[in-house]
């Protein structure tokens, strides 16, 4: 264990730590493992200062333990220390818009929502998920008709669409990124070109349900009534 | 660019939510090496190969780890001398047979009770066959990798304790008083029994840390492979390939063993395909994503060589294959 170790393995500790006070850790993974995290990496933090200190003050303790490892020393602190320099200076990016389309999704909903849910009584107060849970409770497009709708999402441009539509849509999370999928709907423009909001861009959309032919399939589609681009919001997914 | 980003991504979601695990891991593994005497521990097992492989898949209960916690936990076991089929028994029953994910899965699962039982069940019998077959070998070196065999105790007929005095065809010894040796592999427990409190406890922050260092390298490995795997063949390809009573249960075999997510919430992630499989098929991933994943393949080279690795895999895929497949046609 040399000082290079303890390096290592400290700048993992503040990755993770970092991850925490930046709030990108809710770009990686669900809410509930925050604890788990941040517990995580102020025990590597604290253990790799403290052992730090131990090797400065009293050379005599033990500091190595015998026994030949899978992988060379060296090569795990190299793996250690530049992975975690990656992490400190490269942000985690959420995942954009051609992911969304690509998994085929947003037109199929093959996967049922799992968690309970109580739909808001007043539909304008639904988010884009209670909106795809509700489909999926009761999938059937005319009950919802006419129904006010306001979602924040990004913009999905599929390839062939017509010039008036796009989709909102939004990953839905059930540990972390490595299992995100694409929840969303369709929206229909009264007015202008869908090409007007580039796609990723983040909206809020307000409007009315009116359902629609898509691919051959009746579908719930938002008309658009009034349109807010916002900022990215800190935590990009739904649960 | 797209691609480079979502992987890099997928990489540290991986490795952040695996990170806290293995750490709680290599903690019980080093407090197992210093502060547990290893002939107490292997007194309270039992001795059939059998009972081994149960003990083995229930000792989760004990040691409330995932997959890549109880890496290094099984590791420790073994070089603390407990039988093969109580190893592999816990290697591939305690990331499931305990508390917390059987909590999630009830949770996630609360209408189909089934497969809350079938998950416990099947794992249960998985772990404990595949342990039963590992036990037929009673020498598990040639097994293990190298590093790992060296401190692996003398095989069983000979007193831990006593120093012993020939046959040890390779290794280091400390000279005792009355001209008596004692090998150095038998070591751990034994120096640590000389060490005041506190220098106790600093071996086990010693270890604490070199046993992340070598084990977070390989994870890092690892993850870095399934989060390729993930970018590269997108997980729809895996679903594509079909609905069918055989074919499902291969897709979710597969998909369970690419996304590599912790077994504590993957009853969730299950729980969103239950619309589109057959209960077979998601009864598969429950059971055998938690034992056989891609970032936990590197773990888990680092206790066995990769042969001993593919048995271990296939005879757990085949078990797993075969009772799913059969729950699909006949319930």
């Amino acid at each position: 264990m040399n000082g290079l170790d303890l390096l290592a393995i400290g700048a993992w500790g503040l990755l993770l730590l970092k991850y925490w006070v930046t709030g990108q850790l809710a770009v990686l993974v669900h809410p509930n493992y925050f604890p788990l995290t941040v517990g995580a990496g102020l025990l590597l933090v604290g253990l790799t200062a403290w052992q730090g200190w131990v090797r400065w003050r009293e050379p005599g303790q033990p500091q190595t333990v015998a026994g030949g490892q899978l992988l060379p020393r060296a090569w795990g602190r190299l793996l250690l220390l530049s992975t975690a320099v990656v992490g400190l200076v490269v942000a985690p990016r959420p995942f954009n818009s051609h992911l969304a389309w690509e998994s085929g999704e947003l037109l199929n909903m093959t996967r049922t929502l799992p968690q309970p849910f109580r739909p808001a009584s007043r539909p304008e107060e639904r988010s884009l998920v209670d909106w795809v849970r509700l489909l999926h409770a009761y999938p059937e497009p005319d009950a919802y008709q006419g129904q006010k709708a306001k979602v924040q999402g990004f913009v999905v441009h599929p390839p062939q669409s017509p010039a008036n539509r796009f989709f909102i849509a939004r990953f839905v999370v059930t540990c972390c990124a490595a299992d995100a999928y694409p929840v969303g709907l369709p929206v229909v423009l009264t007015a202008g070109e869908a090409k007007t909001y580039p796609a990723d861009t983040w909206l809020e959309i307000q409007g009315r349900m009116i359902t629609g032919e898509i691919q051959g399939q009746r579908r719930l589609i938002l008309q658009a009534e009034k349109i807010t681009p916002i900022p990215p919001p800190a935590n990009p997914y739904l649960y | 660019m797209a691609a480079l980003q979502q992987g890099l991504t997928l990489f540290f979601s991986l490795l952040v939510e695996a990170m806290p695990f293995l750490v709680l891991g290599v903690l019980f593994s080093s407090i197992l090496w210093l502060w547990v005497e290893p002939e107490q521990l292997l007194k309270r097992l039992p001795r059939h190969p059998l009972g081994g492989a149960v003990a083995g898949a229930v000792l989760g209960c004990l040691l409330p780890v995932c997959e890549c916690g109880n890496v290094p936990v099984a590791r420790r076991l073994l070089t603390q001398g407990i039988p093969a089929s109580v190893a592999v028994g816990f290697l591939l029953g305690a990331p499931t047979i305990n508390p917390v994910v059987i909590w999630s899965t009830w949770v996630a699962f609360r209408d189909q009770p089934l497969l809350v039982w079938g998950r416990v069940g099947l794992t249960l019998l998985v772990a404990v066959m595949v342990g039963w077959v590992f036990s037929v070998q009673k020498d598990l070196r040639p097994f293990l990798q190298p590093a790992v065999a060296q401190m692996l105790p003398l095989p069983r007929s000979q007193p831990l304790r006593e120093p012993a005095l020939a046959g040890v065809p390779t290794g280091n010894f400390l000279a005792l008083a009355g001209g008596k040796t004692l090998p150095l592999e038998t070591l751990g427990w034994h120096t640590s029994r000389l060490l005041s409190r506190r220098g106790r406890w600093q071996m086990v922050w010693v270890n604490v840390l070199s046993e992340l260092r070598e084990l977070t390298g390989v994870l890092i490995l690892g993850t870095a492979v399934a989060a390729a795997i993930q970018v590269l063949t997108p997980r729809e390809v895996i679903l594509g390939l079909g609905q069918g009573p055989v074919t499902s249960v291969v897709a979710m075999l597969l998909l369970g063993v690419v996304v590599s997510i912790c077994s504590t919430v993957d009853a969730f992630f299950a729980l969103s395909f239950a619309g589109s499989f057959t209960t077979g098929a998601l009864l598969a991933f429950l059971v055998f994503g938690p034992m056989v994943d891609l970032k936990g393949v590197s773990l888990l080279l680092t206790v066995f060589r990769p042969r001993a690795v593919l048995y271990l895999f296939l005879l757990a895929g085949l078990f797993t294959f075969v009772l799913t497949l059969a729950m699909n046609l006949y319930l």
